[in-house]
């Protein structure tokens, strides 16, 4: 069980992440701030509760790995690696300049903590599962985590990847579908239907949980209980809000990419200090 | 190995394979189904835990691989040519090339083996796709001792690298293994001549091998060229063929566009031009039908090979009126192979 300080402390991480989000897109100018924002309060979880990680030692060969499948979620890794201390949060002042560290899309070997290079959609899992694969061959009791966004799930090769998760028995591999429901065309189920979301993982061999993606207490009792079946890989899908934390974004298609103009990012601003006085009070 | 003998390239791919995994522990074998075709029964059963079964995934399982790759291990992915290249391009491009994952393609059957089942199934694209990714090693050994040498290469190399390798079998070209001086990116003199080079990769190699030894018996100075690596190119080798012969001849089982003939005259445009012919296949998806009948129908037999160079010399070999001369026998030989389609 989450504490009541524990909770409010993971509040504070998830704050920090979000005000790093606001500050790459001040730098770039633009960017997929939904995305970011809806897997915030997961990513927060993972690292700064789960993952068994040393931010000093990001080649550490023990350590747990996190796979942003949804590489366009790049905000959201960026602003969580630097807020845990993989890297100067100065460094986030460089999005969108040429040649940066923090590409559009990540690049693993651009800077520490980054597990994979993602972007073209439907990667992520397969890259995970092979990571799974071999740390269960070399002995190795880490888990690899893979956020995955809802639209992705259209890509014919998760399906394949799921597949292969299940037959080889990886439990120590763990998808979290961010379900916002939206993607840059609309709803989600609208644009390619994906529902019985948690029956299509479990027929694929998966052990299954669904929970709210911003209750720290939720997501982090869902963690802990991994695998939730013996010999099979575990699959969480989380329900979203696109762009939490942003008061006029939150939940709107729009918002997918977001060029924001002076008034809307002095208007997120003064979202994220109303965020910061309800956890003091 | 013999001069001479011929070998079945999967089976020598899969025992080249298995030696190199007596010793190096980290090498793993992916297989998206018909892992037997690819050689690799000897593997799966000396080491059934080290073979990694994936059924008809072939997207899945390049990244399975690259993943694989960020723990330490080998892998070695092997499957029927297109469906481990054409199929999972971006695979390839993203999690193998800009991830720069220690992975090794293993294309078999590559090339018009499989020219009875059609054009689905022959591979004669594969090294154009995969050469341009950068970092992209591209080997397409000849023989089976470069063969060997090229799996042994392959897995020492660290960075992804593409293996290319037929299923007819194929002779030893060599005496012997000091007589193959093989290296990733290095190409091999067979034969020193001053009046033309002919250069053959991977299946087509014998036939150029063959060709070569017909033009040599007329007296014609044939320089001919193992090129095993497409990627990186030979620069000097290649550069200094052109400058001693003036002349240069390519043969593959490939699409000319991109492939062997492509690498080569993109390189010699620029660092030495000399006139080139290309022998391959040409812009167009080659009819279904027996081995050698189809490699006829793309004029890659040895006697049409021999009869490309034997037209390259005389066009050019006539001066003023050779040009004139060029184009008229290059109209005939095309008419006379639409003839025989």
């Amino acid at each position: 069980m989450l504490t009541a300080a524990e909770d409010l402390q993971l509040r504070r991480s998830a704050l920090q992440i979000r005000r790093n989000i606001l500050r790459l897109i001040r730098a770039g100018k633009a960017g997929h701030v939904g995305g970011a924002l809806s897997a915030a309060d997961l990513l927060t979880a993972l690292y700064f509760q789960a993952m068994k990680i040393d931010p000093l030692r990001p080649d550490w060969p023990e350590r747990d790995r996190l796979v942003v499948s949804a590489g366009h979620k790049s905000l959201v890794l960026y602003a969580a690696l630097a807020a845990r201390g993989y890297f100067p949060e100065d460094l986030l002042d460089t999005y969108g300049s040429l040649a940066s560290r923090l590409p559009g899309h990540p690049d693993m070997h651009k800077l520490p903590g980054v597990e994979a290079s993602t972007g073209a959609l439907g990667h992520g899992l397969s890259i995970a599962g092979g990571m799974a694969l071999g740390l269960r061959m070399s002995g190795l009791a880490s888990r690899v985590y893979v956020v995955m966004g809802d639209g992705e799930l259209a890509e014919g090769s998760n399906w394949e990847a799921a597949a292969a998760a299940s037959h080889h028995r990886l439990e120590n591999l763990v998808a979290i579908v961010d379900r916002n429901g939206l993607q840059i065309s609309g709803l989600t189920v609208e644009v390619m239907s994906y529902e019985p979301l948690e029956e299509r993982w479990r027929s694929f061999g998966w052990g299954v949980q669904r929970l709210d993606g911003h209750d720290f207490g939720q997501i982090l009792k869902a963690l802990q209980a991994v695998p939730f079946q013996p010999g099979r890989p575990s699959a969480i899908v989380a329900d979203t809000v696109k762009s939490r934390g942003l008061s006029f974004a939150e939940g709107k298609v729009e918002y997918h990419y977001w060029k924001p103009a002076p008034e809307e990012l002095a208007q997120a601003e003064r979202d994220l200090d109303w965020i910061e006085r309800s956890l003091a009070g | 190995m013999k001069r001479g003998e011929l070998k079945d390239p999967r089976k020598t791919f899969g025992e080249a394979l298995l030696a190199l995994a007596e010793r190096r522990p980290e090498i793993v074998a992916l297989s998206a189904d018909s892992s037997s075709g690819s050689g690799l029964s000897p593997f799966k059963k000396r080491f059934p835990e080290r073979h990694l079964e994936f059924g008809i995934m072939e997207q899945g399982v390049i990244g399975y691989a690259a993943g694989l790759a960020t723990t330490g291990k080998i892998p070695f992915v092997a499957a029927i040519a297109p469906f481990v290249t054409a199929r999972p391009f971006e695979m390839v491009r993203n999690d193998l090339g800009y991830m720069r994952q220690n992975v090794k393609v293993v294309g078999r059957s590559a090339g018009l083996t499989y020219s009875d089942l059609g054009p689905t199934h022959q591979s004669i694209d594969d090294v154009a796709l995969l050469r341009t990714i950068p970092g992209m090693v591209v080997l397409v050994p000849g023989d089976p001792v470069e063969l060997v040498k090229a799996v042994e290469a392959a897995a020492e190399h660290v960075g992804p690298v593409y293996l290319r390798v037929g299923s007819p079998p194929i002779p030893v070209l060599y005496e012997s293994e000091a007589d193959c001086p093989f290296r990733i990116g290095g190409g091999i003199t067979m034969t020193e001549g001053k009046e033309v080079t002919l250069i053959g990769t991977g299946a087509a190699l014998p036939r150029a091998f063959e060709a070569a030894q017909t033009l040599r018996a007329e007296g014609i100075e044939v320089r001919l060229i193992s090129l095993p690596t497409l990627k990186p190119l030979d620069r000097d080798l290649l550069c200094q063929a052109a400058r001693e012969t003036g002349r240069i001849v390519t043969v593959e089982e490939h699409y000319v566009a991109g492939g062997l003939g492509g690498a080569v005259a993109e390189l010699l445009a620029q660092e030495y031009p000399v006139p080139m012919r290309m022998v391959g296949v040409n812009d167009r998806f080659p009819p279904s039908g027996p081995y050698e009948d189809v490699l006829r129908d793309n004029g890659l037999q040895p006697d049409q090979i021999a009869q490309a160079v034997r037209e390259f010399l005389s066009a050019a070999g006539s001066k003023g009126k050779g040009r004139r001369g060029a184009t008229r026998a290059n109209t005939a030989g095309r008419r006379r192979s639409g003839a025989a389609r």
